[in-house]
């Protein structure tokens, strides 16, 4: 191979949390605690030496650096402070940056220095669109009791597409879009370097249908069921935080969804069904539910990693905040908007609500290139594992 | 001196439990006919003034039965003008009383059998006592205190500074036209404090500047030694311009054979053209003591052949990118190989140790200083970085221009105006290709000992030091723990010439040779010797006129300290001499001796053992115990209540070397039944404290062991064994193996006769 050490992702990597790489002299205890690591595959010794030598491109196809799950065991027992566990993080936030899709956003999305443009842009564009939809003013205690937030962008008659959810549609679809296309585009390009660098020349390709029971949902169900986060030991406390998180998002996935499709279907034929629900719903009640864990996880991993910062057993990064920072702003803001509702309180009530659509629509759109991406990027590397040690990754002819 | 003798014998520490006192005093006033008292606790005040008021009534010659003479050496030293002879009644005997093993009768005449081992020991010390004699120190009529420096690097630099700060006056011998030495080439040097992080300034152009504003220290540049002649505080030492070659240059040896050849005409005469190494250069410099600094070069790496040196331009040597590194012409890309050994071999470059591995991570960061985009890869087998240097490896680690690896090279070519790097088994996992602008070979610090005598002496045994081969050619003793010394009293060696050291390393090892030399001039300056048995101011004396010139003395001396003359007569240099004893042990004619230990004194001792006759419980074998470790091992086998068989009765001895087979011979036909001598490691990994006596001894016992044979005796009755301090849980199994052997051999036959 030949080695033309990279010296600018070097200090990438050390400006993303993994300052200490340097320190790392082989000594292999990381791969000795970690349990993915193998007798062929030192990981992640080979990992640190690999960051130390500049060699991005090993490192952004390795999916065992995306099956870390930063337990934290490696960088507990490092004799040499070398923190793997952080670099790994580094890696991971590089390689988001790397597979992102426009560059520009991405490389945005890496700094603590491009908050105010992180947070700017996209409460400039909900405020213009607030503006746009000529239903700047707040409304009365009554009105606002009855419709709580469903008039935020105003009211037309035209019954078959709701004014509120037009606007909505039309500043978070983009968002969701893009972040869509910039996932699939970086997925594609991941699995195709990891294909090349693991020497994988496929002869079959898997059917969709196999992909998903073969790849796909086995990945799926091992991530729900938290296995390997409890195969940790240093770090275990983990799970309380984030296995509530992962729930309160599926959670309010579905009420989302089941609230389009109860205002905009069904609302079409029963227009009463607008509105808010009542507290007694069965989905007022799941989503309820799910912002209760998704406050409670966070703030188990928020705290979490504030101990884990003041041992010195992690390091603070923008990568790993910005992530706990948003999934807070965005409960905070939807629970807190909820509350102010019940309070009668219009104006607290509609800035609080702006803040929550701010905080969403940053979720969905810095998703590739944040902590976030982490869903994506981490179950497409669990498919691998699965796909290369599968009949389609072995040439069977030969 | 008129000796008036007092023995007395303590009984404390459970030797009057043991034995009876009284019987045991009998034998001393008896047979010995030497008053003898006894107190409960000699060692004490009351013991002492006991001893010291008969001392004041006219007492000059003191026995003490009690402890070992290795303890209580003050409360038992009674001043330079008396004499005191220890009897080991404790450690040797009461201590070492072999016990009955669980469930076993002990030996019907256990009290009696200790009772004889104590008396034999009173009786040896008693004998002693009346051969032994005060010694009288040999002083040099003039002795010269000035200090000559070999080599002006910062080794040699430091240590005339260190001398002169001392006092004393030194000359400082360079070869070169400057002083300063390799160091004058370094770019920067190691750090030398906390936090062992950074490169600091070369300290040599301040120590040169120093050295040359001290008004102590001459400096001759250009200047080689020819020869060095004379002995410590009266070296003569012929000097010559540097590469210049003279009649006063130091004759190589020749050895007998050799000489018979050179005078058939079969042989040239290496020495043609050159001045007897006994002649006495006129012109020639007085120095006391000479610290040899002569430092290191830098080895050939061509023989590695796949690594291109020689034939590739941009690869090179340490010492050669230090120098351009000095110039600024440090290149953007360079790879530091530390390791030749391609696949199978990952030894380091020969003459390599952890230096190299420094200069490398300091080499390194001269790459990313000089270069904004510089890298610097470091391929090794071995990071060695000692101590504090730790910290600098880390910190160079830091470095996100250093790449490290460890692996194989295994080939360095050419491609395109780069140096390519094939480097294989690395730590990446993959085998790596390097394209670089420099390949830095980490080449070894060869002696300057290694090819050259270097120190010139003009003495019998040659010009050079002996055994060098057993350190891969650096001048170091090897004394274990002797650290500057060599085989050549009054010479010590520091820095590159003794060991591939740092700068810091130097330092601290001029500075010990210096001292080291001090040490010397003092000791020959009050007449004792120097270590190991400093202080000790006997010295062998020789009764010339019945010398034979059998030569095997002047071959002999560990140290080279006898010279001869044209007939072979030996030539003694009392103050090149260590005392260890091994020519009066080679000499056949028994003409050497010192006061108070000589061929007499430890052949009457022998004789004073009491032999029985016709007891086959009694028989008596005697044990010459090197007193450097087997002594001490043996004491503390007694502390350990290790039992030792009754049978046996030991004979301190400066060094089995000084062992004379006449000793051998008088415990036999005195009717004693076995000898055996017990002494140090030697070979490889000797631990003899003059280095050759163990091995010599050995040999000696393997010659008698021939003659006894002829006169009809079992040689196995005579064993030599070689043992550690810290084997005294194993030497009671070793010496009551033997007895074992002896009683199956029974008795000696001329028993009696």
């Amino acid at each position: 191979m030949k080695v033309q050490p990279d010296l600018e992702f070097i200090k990438s990597l050390k400006l993303a949390g993994g300052d200490t790489l340097k320190k790392c002299y082989q000594c292999a205890t990381c791969s000795v605690a970690c349990p993915l690591s193998s007798d062929q595959k030192p990981f992640p010794r080979k990992e640190m030496i690999w960051s130390q030598w500049g060699m991005k491109e090993n490192l952004i196809a390795d999916p065992d650096v995306f099956l870390c799950h930063q337990c934290g065991d490696c960088t507990e027992k490092c004799p040499r402070g070398a923190k793997p566990g952080e670099v790994l993080g580094a890696i991971r936030s590089y390689a988001y940056t790397y597979y992102g899709w426009p560059a520009g956003l991405a490389k945005l999305a890496t700094s603590a220095k491009n908050l105010p443009m992180l947070i700017g842009v996209p409460a400039l564009i909900i405020l213009i669109f607030w503006f746009l939809s000529g239903a700047m003013h707040i409304p009365s205690v009554e009105e606002f009791a009855k419709k709580g937030y469903t008039n935020f962008f105003g009211h037309w008659d035209f019954k078959w597409y709701a004014k509120n959810i037009f606007f909505i549609v039309a500043f978070m679809v983009p968002a969701a879009g893009i972040a869509a296309f910039s996932i699939y585009k970086g997925i594609t390009k991941m699995w195709a370097s990891m294909s090349k660098n693991a020497g994988i020349e496929p002869t079959f390709r898997p059917s969709v249908m196999q992909f998903l029971t073969q790849f796909l949902v086995p990945s799926v169900t091992e991530t729900l069921q938290h296995k390997r986060f409890k195969e940790c030991t240093t770090n275990v406390d983990r799970v309380k935080g984030h296995l509530p998180l992962v729930f309160a998002f599926i959670g309010l996935f579905i009420v989302t969804c089941w609230s389009l499709f109860k205002q905009d279907v069904l609302g079409l034929i029963w227009p009463s069904l607008h509105g808010p629900l009542p507290l007694i719903d069965p989905f007022k009640l799941l989503a309820n539910a799910s912002a209760i864990a998704l406050l409670y996880g966070i703030w188990v991993l928020w705290t979490n990693r504030t101990a884990m910062e003041a041992k010195g057993k992690s390091s603070r990064t923008f990568y790993d905040w910005f992530l706990i920072w948003e999934i807070m702003a965005v409960g905070v803001t939807g629970f807190g908007a909820e509350l102010l509702r019940w309070a009668g309180l219009p104006t607290f009530g509609y800035i609080v609500y702006f803040m929550h659509l701010v905080s969403v629509m940053m979720l969905f759109l810095y998703l590739p290139y944040t902590k976030f991406a982490h869903i994506v990027y981490r179950t497409t590397a669990m498919c691998f594992e699965k796909y290369r040690e599968s009949g389609f990754a072995k040439n069977v002819m030969s | 001196m008129d000796k008036k003798y007092c023995a007395y014998i303590c009984t404390g520490c459970g030797i009057g439990d043991a034995l009876d006192i009284d019987e045991l005093s009998g034998v001393v006033s008896g047979e010995m006919s030497m008053e003898c008292k006894t107190h409960p606790y000699l060692c004490g005040k009351e013991g002492r003034a006991l001893i010291e008021g008969d001392i004041a009534g006219g007492i000059n010659t003191v026995v003490v039965g009690a402890c070992s003479p290795r303890v209580m050496t003050s409360e038992f030293n009674f001043g330079e003008d008396k004499i005191t002879v220890r009897a080991n009644l404790r450690e040797q005997v009461v201590w070492a009383e072999v016990k009955p093993a669980e469930g076993e009768e002990p030996h019907a005449e256990a009290a009696e059998l200790l009772q004889e081992t104590a008396a034999d020991y009173m009786r040896m010390a008693c004998s002693r006592a009346k051969k032994t004699a005060l010694p009288e120190a040999y002083k040099l009529e003039a002795i010269n205190k000035t200090i000559m420096v070999m080599g002006g690097g910062v080794s040699g630099l430091t240590a005339a500074k260190e001398a002169a700060a001392a006092g004393y006056d030194v000359l400082l011998i360079e070869k070169e036209a400057q002083i300063g030495g390799k160091a004058r080439g370094w770019r920067k040097s190691f750090p030398t404090k906390a936090p062992w992080t950074d490169l600091e300034e070369n300290p040599v152009d301040a120590l040169i500047a120093e050295i040359t504003a001290n008004a102590k220290i001459t400096v001759k540049t250009g200047t080689e030694v020819a020869r060095i002649g004379g002995a410590p505080g009266d070296f003569r030492v012929s000097l010559k311009a540097a590469g210049a070659k003279t009649e006063w240059d130091a004759p190589a040896k020749v050895t007998v054979d050799e000489q018979e050849l050179i005078d058939k005409g079969q042989k040239e005469d290496p020495n043609q053209g050159l001045q007897k190494y006994t002649a006495v250069d006129p012109g020639a410099v007085k120095v006391g003591a000479v610290v040899l600094a002569t430092g290191w070069k830098p080895a050939d790496v061509s023989q590695f052949e796949h690594l291109g040196y020689g034939k590739i331009a941009n690869v090179v040597t340490n010492a050669e990118f230090e120098k351009l590194a000095k110039e600024g012409k440090v290149p953007a890309n360079v790879a530091f190989v530390q390791s030749p050994g391609g696949k199978d071999n990952d030894k380091d470059f020969p003459y390599c140790n952890s230096v190299t591995s420094m200069v490398a991570l300091k080499q390194a960061q001269y790459v990313c200083q000089d270069n904004a985009e510089g890298k610097a890869y470091i391929l090794y087998q071995h990071m060695r970085t000692p101590g504090s240097m730790e910290l600098f490896y880390k910190a160079a680690q830091l470095n996100d221009g250093i790449f490290m690896t460890k692996g194989s090279v295994v080939e360095v070519g050419e491609a395109g105006g780069k140096v390519t790097v094939a480097v294989e088994d690395t730590l990446l996992g993959e085998n790596l290709n390097l394209e670089v602008d420099m390949v830095v070979l980490a080449a070894g610090m060869e002696p300057t000992t290694l090819h050259e005598n270097t120190i010139n002496l003009a003495y019998r045994q040659g010009p050079a030091f002996n055994d060098l081969s057993l350190f891969d050619g650096y001048a170091d003793s090897h004394f274990i723990c002797f650290p500057y010394e060599t085989r050549r009293t009054g010479v010590y060696s520091c820095g590159g010439v003794r060991k591939a050291e740092t700068m810091e390393e130097a330092v601290d090892d001029a500075t010990g040779a210096a001292l080291k030399a001090i040490q010397c001039l003092e000791s020959t300056d009050r007449g004792v010797s120097v270590h190991p048995r400093s202080g000790d101011a006997t010295y062998p004396e020789f009764f010339m006129q019945r010398c034979t010139q059998c030569k095997r003395c002047t071959e002999e001396c560990p140290f080279g300290a006898l010279d001869d003359d044209e007939k072979g007569t030996p030539l003694p240099n009392p103050t090149r001499c260590r005392r260890c004893g091994t020519c009066m042990g080679a000499c056949p004619e028994r003409i050497i001796g010192f006061k108070d230990y000589n061929i007499d004194l430890i052949g009457s001792m022998i004789k004073s053992i009491e032999v029985p006759e016709d007891d086959e419980d009694r028989l008596r074998i005697v044990v010459f115990v090197c007193e450097n470790d087997a002594y001490p091992a043996l004491d503390m086998a007694g502390m350990k209540r290790h039992g030792i068989n009754h049978m046996i009765r030991f004979i301190p001895v400066r060094c089995l070397g000084s062992v004379n087979m006449a000793w051998i011979r008088d415990a036999l036909s005195a009717g004693m039944d076995g000898a055996m001598l017990l002494g140090c490691t030697y070979g490889d990994d000797y631990q003899c404290h003059f280095v050759k006596g163990s091995e010599i001894a050995n040999k000696r016992m393997e010659n008698i062991g021939d003659t006894l044979s002829t006169l009809g005796l079992e040689p196995e009755r005579c064993a030599a064994e070689q043992v550690a301090i810290t084997d005294y849980d194993k030497i009671p199994q070793i010496l009551n193996d033997f007895v074992e052997s002896i009683v199956e051999m029974g008795p000696n036959p001329f028993k009696g006769f």
